[in-house]
């Protein structure tokens, strides 16, 4: 039996902050976990934690929608709703029944790098996610039938948060305009005929080359004794085969040398709408971190020098944000404004280039470094508050940068920003020339024929 | 200030990461693909038997769980605390701030006026503008949101930090709760701020039909309308603002509740500084107005060109806070359309493929709340949805539910309270609302006892009381083209444009 155990920390969750004028001092997140490789190459992590009487299980898969093919997009996330459609021992009506009615709950959630199941229970159950995820990985059970019916979920799925919304296309095109690479290339764009084109035979396929226990994180954070936890993974995980290690897929993206710019028609907005892209570099490297800090300096808060110029000052936007897509793969900062009705995209545009310019001229304040160091901390703290999502940031961190240990790095990593990191990676991304600019444009009432999102 | 723009579905499972759960009573049809690694456990018998079922490891013991008790204090005037102490081991806190009159206090011809109270707290004090406020709790690391709905009983003040920080944050709480001046350029702001979110939100679908529910169910009661009317926005002054401030935001007219890495011993000579010399007065009272006689059934259309999908909701009054039946409505409320294991979720989506999930949901309050369910079905499928929902809330009327649909029900809402001991503020809510509701002080302790004694008559009686058809709400929004003609089959059809309004007959086909 090959098998790696480390111990890397011995605290439970106990995070030391200080935050003020003087004296600045590191937060610290230490949540101390245990690894144990099994021998079909599961990666399993343990976080014991005895806040709660509650087990969280995240169990991430190496895939998503960069391993899609032309033609066939959305078929990550197709696959994973028919992890819900039943194996030879579990019906099709049980598996969320079970965790439910036990008190639990349970989801998924497909990425572009990764897709990750997830659970959480009274601690008394820890067993019944085990065997759950166990069952599933060991072999399913579809129909025809079923996955006709899952097409019609996914596809309202995507009716009902892109097609049916205002704006809902807008964020799209601009992923499809950013990328060159087919693997984040491939937005949604033509996904509702890929979705009716996916066969059962693909399905298998998709199953049998990605969903191996050498393909997969799995972790608990919770209420349970390490020893205990870790025999029972092997109990149900051990002798589920070894499967040959999936292609590895290039997400290597050209340097982009022009602006790139579009308009989309939008029947249901009612106000115009401009969206940017800056292409950047892979995720946990020192400049997306700096990006983390320069997002939340000028969109982050009341004090954002977005928010008080656009919204507060020249009032010609309703509403701006700041965020940036952090991916195994080149990543990007957007920047999205919704106008007052009666105001002009030009002017909008203008406004916000103004303040790029103002943060590349003039470096941020010492006072405003730390306003978004603060801001980034109580985040990232307030959103590993449950075991859940401890559990998922684990899985993902493992999945997405082979470093799990990164729950307890990432406020380091983001206090070791600099002013002058800020104003390198303003200089190197916030080029004119590495903009992607997506302007929404209310469709005119009278031409509106019912055919949005066509 | 925050207009809420949606209609808030089953918050527990917003976790805020795409959704996908399915599941399925309906036997598997058509010719399976079975992808088998190995058994779960080796075969007993050779080829030609099916391999035995591997049975789940259920732990038929529901954990118990014992609720942390908060410490409480009340200052010379008035203001009740409440400390939920030591919660989690994060060094964060949570403080909030409730003043026991909200949206029902408004005037009559400045509805609204609380929400705009709120939203203009953190707009400028005595001695802060409105900038001033930002960058401090920027700097804090903290968060202060403002909170007062249409019709709520309460406005709330919250912030949530650092614990390092909690006497800065107090400061700052402090002021924007006892010293707001309303100043009259932030006011100006505001109002054309709000004026455009007013038209922003309209492009929303759930808005839409959250806004014609409750105009269905309410009428001219206060929950009648949920965004505040225009021309009372454009009416309001600063001398409203600071008149309602002065006359509801009083220590005994209030509560501070605090969860967080803090003590009661440790905080109250804190909260005694800033809020031991406020003074102390006579809110007037909060006036709770009887809900409206239903009309008969009727369906609501919301024309909306573009929309490819209908959102349909139907519902009906419901029960008060208080009222005996709200553990029976609350049972049936988790059989009927409770979350993915419930029968909509199992007939609409799983049965049907219609949608993307469909559920019910019931809220109460000092007046009666409603009790409604609700999918978004893609445009063609209209018909097939109505047909399904209808048949739903007439079966749960009809037959009783079945002991095991009743055994899940109790077993998923007691069994979640372990759950909620990580989510230090559900638990404090859970303490507001006993407060607020005058619920008995046991009344979490003994929750999981009133679930389990709901039996299946209980939930046929409620299902009689409250899914009622002869006087069902129902609102329906998309591409008025498409659906009305289905819809006409299901009752009388009113027309409504997405600005809210009435279309007339003679504008209509």
């Amino acid at each position: 039996m090959r098998e790696a155990s480390k111990i890397l920390t011995t605290l439970i969750v106990c995070v030391l902050l200080s935050v003020g004028a003087v004296a600045q001092q590191a937060p610290k997140v230490r949540i101390d976990f245990k690894e144990t490789v099994l021998k079909n190459g599961l990666r399993v992590i343990t976080a014991e934690d005895h806040q709660a009487p509650v087990v969280s299980l995240a169990l991430t898969y190496n895939v998503g929608g960069a391993n899609e093919r032309k033609g066939r997009g959305e078929f990550a996330h197709l696959f994973e709703h028919l992890m819900f459609q039943g194996t030879q021992n579990v019906g099709p009506g049980e598996y969320s029944n079970l965790i439910l009615n036990n008190g639990g709950i349970a989801n998924a959630t497909t990425g572009d790098d990764r897709t990750a199941y997830f659970e959480t229970l009274p601690a008394n159950q820890l067993e019944l996610p085990l065997f759950l995820e166990a069952d599933r990985l060991r072999g399913l059970s579809v129909t025809e039938g079923r996955l006709d019916k899952e097409r019609n979920v996914v596809q309202e799925e995507r009716r009902m948060r892109v097609l049916n919304q205002p704006y809902g296309r807008s964020d799209e095109v601009l992923t499809e305009m950013l990328y060159d690479n087919f693997a984040y290339k491939h937005g949604g764009m033509d996904s509702m005929e890929d979705i009716n084109a996916a066969s059962l035979e693909e399905i298998k396929e998709f199953f049998k080359t990605y969903y191996a226990p050498n393909n997969a994180v799995l972790v608990l954070v919770g209420d349970f004794k390490t020893d205990e936890a870790v025999a029972l993974v092997k109990k149900y995980f051990e002798d589920i085969p070894r499967q040959p290690d999936p292609p590895a897929v290039d997400l290597s993206e050209p340097e982009q040398k022009a602006e790139r710019r579009t308009t989309v028609e939008d029947a249901l907005a009612r106000a115009p709408q401009v969206s940017l892209g800056f292409k950047a570099s892979r995720g946990n490297t020192p400049d997306l971190y700096a990006l983390q800090i320069l997002s939340a300096a000028l969109g982050g808060g009341r004090s954002s020098r977005l928010y008080q110029k656009l919204v507060k000052e020249r009032e010609i936007v309703n509403d701006i944000s700041c965020s940036v897509d952090e991916r195994s793969g080149p990543s990007a900062l957007y920047i999205t404004a919704t106008l007052r009705p009666d105001k002009k995209t030009e002017e909008t545009e203008a406004a916000i280039y103004e303040e790029i310019e103002r943060v590349r001229r003039e470096p941020l304040s010492d006072l405003e470094i730390e306003k978004a160091k603060n801001a980034t901390t109580l985040a990232f703290i307030s959103k590993i508050q449950t075991s859940l999502f401890r559990a998922i940031f684990i899985s993902l961190y493992a999945g997405y940068f082979n470093d799990p240990n990164l729950i307890n790095t990432w406020l380091d990593k983001t206090d070791a920003v600099t002013k002058e990191d800020v104003a390198r990676v303003v200089e190197k991304y916030l080029r004119p020339t590495n903009r992607t600019v997506v302007i929404t444009m209310p469709k005119a009432k009278a031409a509106s024929t019912g055919t949005a999102g066509q | 200030m925050k207009i809420k723009t949606e209609m808030k579905w089953r918050a527990d499972f917003a976790l805020a990461l795409a959704a996908a759960l399915l599941l399925t009573l309906i036997p598997a049809t058509g010719e399976a693909w079975q992808q088998g690694r190995a058994p779960a456990q080796p075969p007993t018998k050779p080829t030609g038997q099916e391999a035995p079922r591997a049975q789940p490891p259920v732990n038929k013991e529901i954990l118990k769980v014992r609720l942390p008790r908060a410490k409480e204090a009340t200052l010379k005037n008035g203001l009740r605390i409440i400390v939920l102490e030591g919660y989690n081991q994060l060094p964060t806190f949570t403080m909030q701030m409730v003043v026991l009159s909200g949206g029902l206090s408004d005037p009559p011809d400045r509805r609204g006026l609380a929400n705009f109270t709120a939203a203009l707290l953190r707009e400028g004090t005595k001695t802060r503008t409105s900038r001033e406020i930002a960058d401090q709790l920027d700097s804090l690391g903290a968060t202060l949101t403002t909170d007062a709905g249409l019709s709520s009983l309460t406005s709330s003040v919250t912030t949530s930090g650092l614990v390092k920080n909690f006497d800065r944050a107090l400061d700052i709480f402090t002021d924007v709760i006892r010293n707001p001046s309303f100043p009259t350029d932030e006011l100006e702001k505001y109002k054309t701020r709000t004026l455009a979110q007013l038209q922003l939100q309209r492009a929303t679908p759930n808005f839409l039909s959250w806004e014609r529910f409750n105009q269905a169910i309410y009428d001219e009661h206060p929950a009648g309308i949920v965004s505040p009317p225009l021309d009372s926005l454009q009416r309001v002054t600063s001398a409203d603002f600071a008149r309602f401030h002065s006359a509801h935001y009083l220590p005994n007219n209030a509560m501070l509740a605090v969860v967080g890495a803090v003590t009661l011993a440790e905080i109250l000579p804190k909260i005694e500084r800033v809020f031991g010399d406020w003074k102390s007065g006579a809110a007037p009272k909060t006036v709770i107005p009887p809900t409206p006689t239903q009309p008969a059934t009727k369906i609501y259309m919301i024309d909306r060109p573009g929309s490819v999908q209908t959102g349909i909701v139907l519902g009906n009054l419901g029960v008060t806070r208080d009222d005996p039946d709200y553990f029976a409505l609350q049972v049936m409320d988790k059989i009927v359309g409770g979350g993915p294991a419930a029968r909509l979720y199992l007939n609409l989506r799983q049965a049907h493929g219609y949608t993307y999930g469909a559920y019910s949901q019931f809220n109460s309050w000092k007046f009666r709340g409603t009790w409604y369910a609700g999918a978004d079905v893609r445009t063609e499928v209209t018909e097939g949805a109505m047909k399904e929902f209808l048949y739903e809330l007439k079966r749960v009327r009809d037959e009783h539910v079945t002991p095991a649909e009743l055994d899940s029900a109790m077993r998923a809402l007691v069994g979640s309270f372990a759950l909620s001991l990580e989510q230090p503020q559900t638990l404090l809510q859970n303490i507001i609302t006993q407060k607020l509701y005058n619920l008995p002080a046991d009344y979490w302790d003994t929750y999981p006892q009133k679930v389990a004694g709901i039996s299946a008559e209980d939930v046929q009686r409620a299902a009689q009381k409250y899914v009622d058809l002869a006087h069902l709400q129902i609102v329906a929004i998309g591409d008025a083209s498409k659906i009305r003609d289905v819809l006409a089959k299901y009752g009388t059809v009113e027309a409504y444009d997405s600005e809210g309004k009435l279309i007339k007959a003679t504008d209509s086909k």
